[in-house]
Formats: C-alpha cells, sequence, structure tokens
C-alpha cells in the first residue's frame, strides 16, 4: 500500500501519461452522450427497448429505436462498487444469490433506480437473444412482468459442429418476425436499404473492432484486455451507428500509431496471457496493478472478440445476420470452442491462459476444466483457473486468487 | 398381486433404481439413459432401446469435480460422477435434450470423457408453442431419429415408431387415471405411494408399465374405502425428486402430496401424441404444446395461471416448491409464483432446494415441520 502512495518522479509521469490510450476519452464522451440520450428520451414518444449483449441490435437502430444493454449497465455498476447493493434489492424479493448477477443486479436497479448513473431509463419493449446463455430470457421474462412491456425473444439453437439448415431456416424465419415485431410497435415501415446501411455500418464497425484487438499480435502490446474491456462498450451498445465507425477508426489509428513507436501499455512487458470469461468488474484496478507489477499482459481474451462478425452478404442482410447471431461464441459445442482458444494463442503469442471461473455465468464456466486441459494439450502452455463472480464481490476471495496468480506467473517459462 | 406390494416394489426402486438398470440389461435390454422428461423416448423404444431415467444419486463426488464447478446443480454432478466412476456400464450411452446452460454443456462434458457407444442430443427451441418454432423442432426430431438409427445400425419404420408411440399414449393415460383415482380417494393411494407408482416406471419396459399401471387401478378403484383424509393437502411444484424422502417425511408429518407440477410427475404424462399424424411431426407436436418447463419460455400458457388452476382443483393448502440448488429456470420463476400465490390466492408456499451430495434428511424434516404448522394454525 505505501509503494502506491510514493510520489511519481517527473520521468515516470511522463512515461505514463505516453502509454496512455487516448482515445479512452473520446469512448467516455461517446458514452456518457448515448446515456443522456438514452435517459432523456423516458417518457417521449421515442421508443426504447432492453437488449441482451449477444442479440441483433441493426434492426432496432434502422427503425430508430433507442437500446439500452442492461449487461453494460451491469458492469458499470460491478466496477463501480454498486451492483452488490443492487443485487440485494433482489435478492430481498427472493431471487436466489445463484442466479446470475447481471439478472440481479438489473432486477435490483429496475425497482430502486440505483447505480452510478440513476438506473436506466423505462423500456418500452424488450429483445432478449438466448445465444449467450438461457438465462436471459428468464430475466427478461421478469421484466417483461416487472414493467408491463412486450419481450421479443430472438431464439437461437445451439449449434454442434456446422449450423445446420433447419436452424438456419428457424433464425431466419425469427428476424422476418422480429422486423414485423418492430414494424407494429413503432409503426413504421421496414425500411430495407437502412437496415442494409446500417447491418453495414455495424459490420465495418466490427471489422474495425477485430483490427484493433489484432494489433495485440504485436510486442510490446499496445494495449491490455483491460482496456478492450473498457474499450468494447460502443460496439457492444451502438453498433451500427456511424459514431461508432469514426471511434473505432480513430482507435485503430492510434493503436497502429503505438505500434510504429514501439509503445506498449506496461513499462515492460515479459509474459503474455489469454483471459477466458466476463471481466472481473469490481476487480480490474487491482488486477491491473497485480499484472503490472508480474510484467505480464493480457493480450487476448474470449469475450471481446465475441464482437467481431463476419461473413455478410449484402444480398441477403436478414439471413447472414441470422447466422452471425447464432453461431457467437457462447452458442457452439467445446471443440468449437477450443478451437477458437489456440487459435486466439498461436496469434497472440500467449505463455498461458487464465480462466475466470464465474459463478454468474455458466454456459461460459462450465467446461472450462475441460477446455483447459484441451488448452494445455494442444499448445503446450499452461492454464489457470480462478474462481470468481463478474459482479457479485462477495463470492471473491482477492488473496487467494492474486496468489494463484502470482504463483502462477512465476512458474511461466 | 396386492397394490400394497406392488407400491412397495415401486418405493424400493426409488429409492434406488440402479441396481434394477444392470438386471434390465443383465436380461439383454439395450439401456440408454434419459435425463430429461422432453426425451421423445418413443423415437428409443421403436429402435428396440429402454430408455431409463437418471436422475441423479445421493452420493458424495469422486470424479465428476474435475469437469463441472460446484455451481452447477447435483444432478448434473451426480449423473456425470456415475458415468465417470463407470457405475452407469450398463447403458449404451445417454441422451441430452438441451432445456438449460447446464445440460447443453453437460453433453459435451459427458462425450468427451465417456466412451458409451451412443450419445444423442436434442436442441430444443425455447419458443415452445409458437409457429415460428414447430418446423424445427419437427427438424430436430427427424435428426434425432437419423442419430439413433445410426446408431443401431437399423432403420426406425414409421409404422413401429406409431406403435411405440400408442404404447406410450396409453401409458399417459393410464398415468392420468391413476392421479385421478388418487384425487378422488386420496386414502386408497397416498401420495407418495402414486408417486412412486409413476416413477417406477423410468425403470422398466414401457408395456410393462402399462399392466402394473392396470393392476393398480384396479385394485385401488375396487377398494371403496373412500374417506375423507384428513392429512394437510399439498402440492409439489419443481424439477424432479430424486429420492422418496421428501414424500415420505410429509406423510409422517401429517400431510400428503394431493397433486404435482413436478417433470418426474404431472408435466412427465401431459399431453398426447397424435396417432393419426407423421410419427415425427407428432412427436415434435406433443413436446411444443404439452405444459412446458421453466426452461422454456412461457408463451402457451402463463405458469401460473395453471398452478392456481392446479391448487384450485386439487385443494391444496400450501405449495412446496423443490427444486435443485443452482437451477436458474426454476429460480427465476419462484419469486413471482410465490408471491402471487400469496398475494391472489392466501396459499403459502415453501422453497426447498436439493443437493444431492449433501442431503440432510433431518433438515429437510425440521423445515417441513414448519411449514405444515403454519398452515394447519398449530
Ligand atoms: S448468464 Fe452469462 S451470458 Fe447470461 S447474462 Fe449472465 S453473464 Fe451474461
Ligand atoms: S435441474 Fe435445472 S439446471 Fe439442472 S438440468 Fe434441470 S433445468 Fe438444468
Amino acid at each position: 500500500m505505501s509503494e502506491e502512495k510514493r510520489e511519481l518522479t517527473e520521468e515516470e509521469k511522463a512515461d505514463r501519461e505516453r502509454r496512455k490510450i487516448k482515445s479512452a476519452g473520446a469512448m467516455r464522451e461517446l458514452m456518457t452522450k448515448y446515456y443522456i440520450e438514452a435517459k432523456g428520451a423516458e417518457g417521449t414518444d421515442r421508443h426504447i427497448a432492453w437488449i441482451t449483449s449477444g442479440a441483433p441490435v441493426e434492426p432496432l437502430i434502422a427503425f430508430d429505436v433507442i437500446p439500452v444493454y442492461p449487461e453494460n449497465h451491469g458492469a458499470m455498476c460491478g466496477a463501480a462498487h454498486m451492483n452488490v447493493e443492487l443485487c440485494e434489492v433482489a435478492e430481498g424479493r427472493g431471487f436466489s444469490r445463484d442466479l446470475c448477477s447481471y439478472a440481479r443486479g438489473d432486477i435490483g436497479s429496475a425497482i430502486t433506480k440505483g447505480g452510478p448513473i440513476g438506473g436506466l431509463p423505462r423500456p418500452t419493449f424488450l429483445v432478449a437473444c438466448n445465444n449467450i446463455c438461457n438465462t436471459v430470457f428468464k430475466w427478461y421474462e421478469e421484466l417483461a412482468r416487472f414493467f408491463d412491456v412486450p419481450l421479443f425473444i430472438f431464439d437461437t439453437p445451439f449449434v454442434r459442429g456446422d449450423l445446420p439448415p433447419h436452424i438456419e431456416d428457424y433464425s431466419v424465419r425469427q428476424m422476418k418476425e422480429y422486423i414485423s415485431f418492430l414494424e407494429k410497435i413503432t409503426g413504421k415501415e421496414y425500411d430495407e436499404p437502412r437496415f442494409v446501411e446500417v447491418a453495414a455500418r455495424s459490420l465495418f464497425a466490427s471489422a474495425l473492432w477485430k483490427d484493433v484487438l489484432a494489433c495485440n499480435e504485436h510486442r510490446p502490446a499496445p494495449m491490455t484486455c483491460f482496456d478492450a474491456f473498457i474499450l468494447m462498450a460502443p460496439i457492444v451498445t451502438l453498433r451500427g451507428t456511424q459514431e461508432v465507425v469514426d471511434f473505432y477508426q480513430a482507435l485503430l489509428d492510434e493503436m497502429r500509431q503505438r505500434i510504429e513507436e514501439g509503445i506498449g501499455i506496461l513499462p515492460s512487458e515479459r509474459y503474455r496471457i489469454l483471459w477466458d470469461n466476463i471481466p472481473i468488474w469490481y476487480e480490474m484496478r487491482n488486477l491491473g496493478k497485480l499484472f503490472m507489477e508480474l510484467e505480464t499482459c493480457l493480450v487476448a481474451d474470449t469475450y471481446t472478440s465475441a464482437w467481431t462478425f463476419e461473413g455478410v452478404d449484402a444480398e441477403r442482410p436478414l439471413e447472414s445476420m441470422a447466422r452471425i447471431y447464432t453461431e457467437v461464441y457462447l452458442n457452439i459445442n467445446l471443440e468449437r470452442m477450443a478451437e477458437k482458444i489456440e487459435s486466439l494463442a498461436e496469434r497472440y503469442g500467449v505463455d498461458g491462459m487464465i480462466m475466470h471461473s464465474n459463478r454468474s455465468c455458466k454456459p461460459y464456466s462450465l467446461g472450462q476444466y475441460d477446455l483447459a486441459k484441451e488448452f494445455t494439450r494442444r499448445t503446450g502452455k499452461p492454464a489457470l483457473i480462478i474462481e470468481a463472480d463478474h459482479t457479485d464481490s462477495r463470492w471473491y476471495d482477492r488473496a487467494q486468487v492474486e496468489a494463484r496468480i502470482r504463483d502462477f506467473v512465476e512458474n511461466l517459462l | 398381486m396386492e397394490v400394497k406390494t406392488i407400491v412397495d416394489e415401486c418405493l424400493e426402486l426409488w429409492r434406488d433404481p440402479y441396481p434394477q438398470m444392470a438386471r434390465l440389461r443383465e436380461e439383454g435390454e439395450r439401456l440408454v439413459g434419459v435425463l430429461c422428461s422432453y426425451t421423445p423416448e418413443e423415437v428409443l423404444h421403436a429402435a428396440g432401446l429402454t430408455p431409463v431415467r437418471l436422475m441423479g444419486a445421493m452420493r458424495s463426488l469422486t470424479h465428476a469435480d474435475a469437469h463441472l464447478q460446484v455451481y452447477c446443480c447435483s444432478l448434473a454432478r451426480t449423473d456425470l460422477d456415475m458415468a465417470l466412476a463407470g457405475e452407469l456400464d450398463f447403458l449404451e450411452g445417454a441422451v441430452f435434450v438441451q432445456t438449460c446452460d447446464t445440460m447443453m454443456r453437460l453433453s459435451d462434458i459427458w462425450r468427451r470423457n465417456t466412451a458409451f457407444q451412443y450419445h444423442g442430443d436434442l436442441v430444443l427451441p425455447i419458443r415452445m408453442g409458437e409457429e415460428v418454432s414447430l418446423p424445427f423442432l419437427v427438424e430436430e426430431v427427424r435428426r434425432f431419429r437419423r442419430g439413433v438409427e445410426e446408431f443401431t445400425g437399423q432403420e426406425i419404420w414409421d409404422d413401429a415408431l406409431v406403435e411405440s408411440i400408442h404404447v406410450y399414449n396409453r401409458n399417459r393415460r393410464l398415468a392420468d387415471r391413476l392421479y385421478r383415482a388418487r384425487a378422488s380417494n386420496p386414502t386408497a393411494l397416498d401420495g407418495l405411494s402414486a408417486m412412486s407408482c409413476l416413477v417406477a416406471g423410468f425403470w422398466m419396459r414401457r408395456e410393462k408399465h402399462n399392466e402394473l399401471l392396470h393392476e393398480i387401478l384396479e385394485g385401488i378403484e375396487d377398494s371403496g374405502e373412500a374417506t375423507g383424509g384428513e392429512k394437510v393437502p399439498l402440492l409439489v411444484s419443481g424439477s424432479v425428486c430424486t429420492m422418496p424422502d421428501l414424500y415420505e417425511l410429509l406423510l409422517e408429518l401429517g400431510a400428503d402430496v394431493i397433486d404435482d407440477d413436478l417433470c418426474c410427475g404431472h408435466r412427465y404424462f401431459d399431453a398426447y401424441v397424435d396417432e393419426s399424424a407423421p410419427p415425427d411431426e407428432a412427436l415434435a407436436k406433443r413436446m411444443w404444446e404439452r405444459v412446458n418447463c421453466p426452461a422454456k419460455h412461457q408463451c402457451i400458457e402463463d405458469r401460473f395461471e395453471r398452478l392456481v388452476r392446479q391448487v384450485r382443483d386439487s385443494g391444496a393448502k400450501g405449495v412446496v416448491f423443490y427444486l435443485q440448488s443452482f437451477c436458474e429456470p426454476h429460480l427465476f420463476d419462484i419469486p413471482y409464483l410465490r408471491q402471487r400465490l400469496q398475494d391472489e390466492l392466501e396459499v403459502p408456499s415453501l422453497v426447498l432446494e436439493s443437493e444431492l451430495q449433501s442431503f440432510s434428511r433431518g433438515q429437510l424434516r425440521t423445515r417441513l415441520q414448519a411449514f405444515i404448522e403454519t398452515i394447519s394454525g398449530v
């Protein structure tokens, strides 16, 4: 602790400044503006939809609906150390502590309007897609009861191996249904050129995001996953808009510039690590410090790359969107996940993997023990599994986790 | 056979069905484990296989902890543990229906770490009962059927499947009669006995179970000793009751289960398969329109409305929610169901979570006793 309080020398300060990611400011502005606009729309005739992070948002943008993401808000509440009290509100209403803490926190915040921004604006309808988990539709059913608003469920059956045609057909049928649902709710007509434009921007932004992440293949890495976890907010919440395209373009330029100038995010980078699962939002600072001290950079993760979509066919926008949303990382079998992990490990040249076994998130966490073994078998690198919860810090044992990380890193190479 | 003898045998099966499964194997049955009530057992039956239900077991774990975290339900953990320990070697394989996140991952983990010859997956839509999902489900049933055919190396003829459907429909009708007989004459057959007779069917050929139910029904329908029951009538809602303890304790404490909303109980035999339609479609249609499991989106009928109807019709004075710890689909529904039961019907409820690795009959008893006392105003 005393070390932290030590005054930095001028040189250290300058170095720190040089290594800072400048686009972070632009992102904060973008997100603040977004939340102000969203909150300002409450009670006006603009539609506000609460939507899950993996759901197709492009139709909403095309219909001028403001999308609001409880999961992004949950991450914010977690980072602000405010999610536990929100969870407790839900628990007081009978929601088990074993339910996802995003869901509990969100239900708590809906009731009390609590959290760093005074809660989310009231939705006029809800959109849930179970490509990330089956928790979301139960959670959104509760929201639908609570707010008494319509809920659209985009159902994406689990995919083993290649996407079978009957799943694809089902997704396409639902895409069309989704559009009709929006037409009915907003009273507007579906405008295909508009949709294609939004979809194209969304894909373009996601391609830029992918390039940003790929910059970390470079040594030293220009950013860590901790930065990526924060910088991903716009691609999650606002993809499909021009501002997001512009933001990621600028971020990409900055990253490339850093590579050119050899600016790494850490003062020194000895080890490179692949991270699995959702961040431990309330521990970002502490873990960030720990890894810096260990000269270890989290260079890649399985989480932020979930928003890098590929393979859209401009001629068949609804069909390709339906396909993309069905085959996301959490909706595929362990073998396909292992392939992704292996390819990330190779591309980013990692020395090992740390998996966050997240008791809030079963689809992300169950199977990790097998994946860890498979990772080591395929890459020859070690894997560590730590136990936590993404926003419920009551499950977290800092001393134990930090000791395990230290041990792990000290034994690398 | 005497009703009592049959019931006792069934109860014993419920308490520990595994030796019976091993026996069936010795008798030449080809067993396939089934973990979920949505499994189209008729397809397995028509292929000459015998579906047997796996409902976990009370045990401490030796193998599963290397593959599953502690925060997943004990059904998944104990079933996997038994499989890894070689205690389920009498099976040729198992079917995994993707109802929840745990099941979806368990299937992969199971497949990767066991050496069974057969592995079946059935992916369900969550939007049951809506037009948009039916064609998908029909195709999924076909895919499942092809998988079984590939495994046995033999085509499943449509007429064989229709015959199996007929056997299972008869089973559903008999189960329904059992529940009705029990409701109209609660002293002739208590909740424990009725449930024993129903679940025993999970571990025998369906034809045999039909005979058994028939015999029981004749026995009690003749008995005529109907007198009003003095026990406190309760309804149990949840997933599966691995062990009869809950039912036994309730009887001991002066209560009785008068109806249930369990997937090893009432939800198991709800709705029939249309015997005049093409079998794949008919099987899909039944799953699609039967009473929803909480792991599916409720669009057919609101769970609460159904529960209210069941409580009213059965005259239950309280509801016991019996679920597995960490089971998200059930846990999400509890608060609103309890709230509304209390507000709209003034029916009290109790939530019990089952963890098979650390089961305590004593604790269960204490909680049930307190609950029954509040109901009967003692
Ligand atoms: S269970 Fe996992 S994927 Fe689902 S909402 Fe919670 S954190 Fe997100
Ligand atoms: S008890 Fe719940 S979590 Fe476990 S398998 Fe059943 S639905 Fe899934």
